[in-house]
């Protein structure tokens, strides 16, 4: 009896040792469930209403576009909600088959009309969208938004029928099925968006968990904020059969550092990001765990010409000028970075006009022709940053180079993420720092941007020049000379220098090696629906 | 005819006298009192000779971060290859500074506040009581932030003023201005339990018959408040003065850890630990200098109090 009862108590004990042993990441890796860190509580998931990275890591999960990306190779269309495509010899009609099984999480279908919908709803001038532009390669999209044409059946999207999608371009696009990757081009279920309010109305409750149905491999479990939102596999997806992961958490870690600590501990799969002392130390001690990858996108700083002082083209480039962009590089991110020379970063046949480099001779007599010999009655400015470390620490850097270079006084202002973006948004701050990852791989998707009113514009500047030359290029067939127009334009862009260019991104994160059919691309659109779980 | 006292007389002695003379018998208060004063000079002299040496804590190197000890900067580089010693050096100034004018400030206010309701008691007295009581429960940090909060963009546009209309050093004046909401607000809610102290002894010594007799002498009630009680006061007072700095150079530490303390590029002892607890795997003497200097004041100063305790109010067991 004695020795029965030791026994029970030494098997209890063993067992619940055995289970204390598993990590946490062990333990989600048996259930299939892939945890990542994602920097920031996302400002929300309505799609038509976003514009970060991290949400669309979020919404890249829940919704699937007309094309999805390949699991490894750039500028390759899969199939996504459509099945087949095809376009008419200038590339202006294009028609989507959607898919026949095609349905939303609750079984209800998704149609063609669901597109239509989506797109009438980003378009709509009354609701928030700030990435609508996105939109305006489609006929009529941008008069309807800017309300130049109050209908909205005057969009080039119909429906031909339940699983017919006509697409009706402004200009030739060839490139299209790759924009349709993009989350802007995500259909929103209808028949739920109307039970919570008006096509237009935002922050509805339909992105809630339990309200919300998507179209994509998964959909939305549980959201818990500050904590995590988690996904679960959605059955009524056309392809669920490819889909190995029962569910992906995403963690708001905005400290890099938290992160990196919470990755080494074994408490997630695969981090945001890296802070730059950790890639030395992660290149030594784990270098089979250490990703770092090419990444389409630029670091920049806005520059509020609603601001008299930084009004004048002659001061931006006079503060782009005396930043050091190598010693930043080399001394602050330590991640591979390249000096930024221009907004576009280096992909393809297009070439960057060279406008920004450190001179800070070139950079002090600019300042004296502005008016401000020696930094001399230049008004102190505020740069406003993110509360993150990272902020913080290029921040102080800018300040130190300004004041050594041009003797100049800024103060840092960090405010939380969404204070940080409502600011950009409303045009409440002096210089700002601010970033563009690609949408999709064409110039354009960093020239665009900066139109008139563009949403994600936040510079006040805007120039008729510029933007007939964004026209010009997209009615200009031969690709070649399509590219030369479009540097012609960004030329203009930088010479005025509504935003400074900083640097070009690399990505360095850390990520298990369990995870797989996680490849590098370009645009760092995952695919989740091709990543699985390796179990041992 | 009166014969001359002895020579051999012993001298008569005084609480004070008495308080010293325990003081420095009990080591680690001395200790405590010599840390105290070295980190003090350190920070008030030793920081401005190294600026006038031009050493300059916002200077930045971005060629020689995180460098070891070297002649050129005794405690090596930070994350910006800025010196770390004149960093925690300038760093103590700000936390100090807050520590010790919080402290004056909510004694002041522990006095008059405390004093008073003792003095007068009955129901004046136990309502003020109940308002601290009130007071008490709430959230202190919080409060803390809210108030914050609700000053800071005041106290900016006074600093701009003295910049833009007196001339005043800006670097000077902002790096000051920035402790100054983080003062008042630590000021503004860290007097209750002063007052509740002040209030205990007030409300016993009023019983007492010196203070019968001075008022019988027609006395005002402020000067038998402030002549005659408060000196029999004073013990207690010193030894929860003592213990309060630490605590407030604490909440320094906590609100700037937390990001709510001091503006880029200043520095302060809660900054410093809060950025260095970064690399903490990578690069810990980032956190080490700041963290042990941060736990020597804090020791030193919790010493010194308990010293005092001891010395000035010899029937407190010890516990």
């Amino acid at each position: 009896m004695r020795i029965a009862k030791a026994l029970l108590t030494l098997s209890t004990g063993l067992l619940i040792a055995s289970c204390e042993n598993r990590t946490s990441v062990e333990k989600a890796t048996e259930a299939g469930i892939l945890v990542i860190g994602n920097s920031n509580e996302p400002k929300g998931l309505d799609l038509h209403l976003v514009s970060g990275v991290l949400e669309s890591n979020i919404i890249r999960a829940l919704f699937e576009g007309l094309c999805v990306e390949h699991p490894s190779e750039d500028g390759i269309a899969l199939p996504g909600a459509a099945a087949s495509w095809s376009a008419n010899d200038d590339f202006t009609v294009w028609t989507f088959k959607l898919q026949p099984e095609g349905q939303w999480s609750d079984g209800v279908p998704v149609t063609a009309h669901d597109f239509v919908f989506s797109y009438q709803r980003m378009l709509h001038p009354k609701i928030p969208a700030k990435y609508s532009d996105m939109l305006y390669f489609i006929k009529g999209a941008e008069d309807y938004n800017k309300e130049r044409n109050p209908d909205p059946n005057s969009i080039g999207a119909r429906a031909i029928d339940d699983h017919t999608l006509e697409i009706t371009l402004r200009g030739p696009t060839p490139f299209l099925p790759e924009i349709t990757k993009h989350y802007t081009w995500y259909p929103v279920p209808r028949h739920i968006v109307l039970e919570y309010g008006k096509i237009y109305s935002a922050f509805t409750d339909w992105t809630d968990p339990g309200n919300m149905e998507s179209n994509g491999p998964f959909k939305l479990k549980s959201w818990n904020p500050t904590h995590h939102i988690e996904v679960e596999r959605n059955l009524h997806y056309w392809d669920a059969k490819t889909v190995s992961l029962n569910g992906i958490r995403y963690l708001p870690i905005s400290n890099t550092y938290t992160e990196s600590r919470m990755f080494l501990d074994d408490q997630i799969h695969m981090t945001y990001t890296l802070p730059p002392e950790m890639i030395p130390y992660a290149q030594e001690h784990m270098p089979e765990m250490l990703r770092q990858e090419p990444y389409v996108g630029v670091r920049f700083m806005r520059v509020n010409t609603l601001n008299k002082a930084l009004d004048d083209p002659r001061v931006r480039h006079a503060l782009a000028a005396a930043i050091n962009q190598s010693a930043l590089i080399d001394g602050v991110l330590r991640g591979g970075q390249l000096p930024a020379h221009g907004i576009t970063p280096p992909f393809g046949d297009y070439v960057t006009p060279n406008a920004v480099n450190f001179d800070p001779e070139k950079a002090r007599k600019l300042l004296a022709d502005a008016g401000y010999p020696g930094g001399k009655g230049f008004p102190e400015f505020k740069f406003l940053t993110t509360d993150r470390d990272a902020g913080r620490r290029n921040a102080e850097a800018f300040q130190a180079m300004w004041k050594e270079h041009l003797g100049i006084n800024i103060r840092i202002e960090q405010r939380e993420w969404t204070t940080y973006l409502q600011r950009q948004y409303d045009a409440d701050y002096d210089i700002c720092a601010g970033g563009w990852i690609g949408d999709y791989l064409d110039p354009t998707t960093f020239l665009e941007m900066w139109i008139k009113d563009g949403g994600n514009n936040n510079t006040a500047w805007s120039s008729k020049e510029y933007e007939a030359k964004l026209r010009e290029a997209e009615n200009t067939a031969d690709a070649k000379r399509r590219l030369e127009i479009l540097a012609e334009a960004e030329t203009i862009l930088v010479t005025d220098l509504p935003v400074i260019p900083v640097y070009w991104y690399t990505t360095n994160y850390l990520l298990r090696p369990e995870v797989e059919g996680w490849e590098p691309l370009l645009l760092n659109n995952h695919p989740f629906k091709f990543v699985r779980l390796k179990k041992n | 005819m009166s014969s001359a006292l002895p020579a051999n007389l012993e001298k008569g002695t005084s609480l004070w006298k008495d308080a010293r003379h325990r003081l420095f018998q009990n080591k680690l208060a001395v200790l405590g009192l010599l840390v105290i004063i070295f980190i003090f000079s350190a920070c008030f002299i030793g920081g401005p000779i190294m600026h006038k040496m031009g050493i300059d804590p916002n200077k930045q190197d971005l060629s020689n971060q995180f460098s070891g000890p070297s002649s050129g900067h005794l405690l090596g580089t930070d994350q910006l290859g800025r010196d770390l010693l004149i960093r925690i050096l300038d760093g103590g100034q700000i936390s100090l500074l807050i520590a010790v004018l919080a402290t004056c400030l909510t004694v002041s206010i522990g006095i008059v506040y405390g004093g008073i309701a003792g003095y007068v008691g009955g129901r004046l007295g136990n309502t003020m009581m109940r308002i601290v009581d009130g007071l008490l429960a709430m959230p202190f940090i919080i409060i803390v932030i809210l108030f914050r909060e609700l000053i800071s963009a005041r106290v900016e546009i006074a600093g701009l003023y003295l910049t833009d209309h007196w001339d005043w050093n800006r670097d000077l004046v902002i790096r000051f201005s920035n402790i100054l909401p983080l003062l008042i607000a630590i000021a503004a809610f860290g007097w209750l339990t002063m007052s509740r102290i002040v209030r205990t002894s007030a409300a016993s010594l009023a019983q007492q018959e010196f203070v019968e007799a001075a008022r019988s002498l027609g006395l005002s009630h402020r000067r038998i408040l402030f002549r005659h009680m408060l000196p029999n006061m004073l013990g207690p007072i010193i030894i929860y003065a003592t213990l309060t700095i630490p605590s407030f150079i604490l909440y320094e530490a906590t609100l700037s850890f937390i990001g709510l303390g001091i503006e880029p590029p200043n520095s302060s002892w809660g900054t410093l630990i809060k950025e260095g607890a970064n690399f903490l795997e990578t690069k810990p003497a980032m956190i080490y200098y700041p963290s042990l200097v941060f736990s020597m004041t804090l020791f030193a100063f919790n010493f010194l109090g308990d010293g005092l305790r001891d010395a000035l109010d010899p029937k407190a067991a010890k516990d």
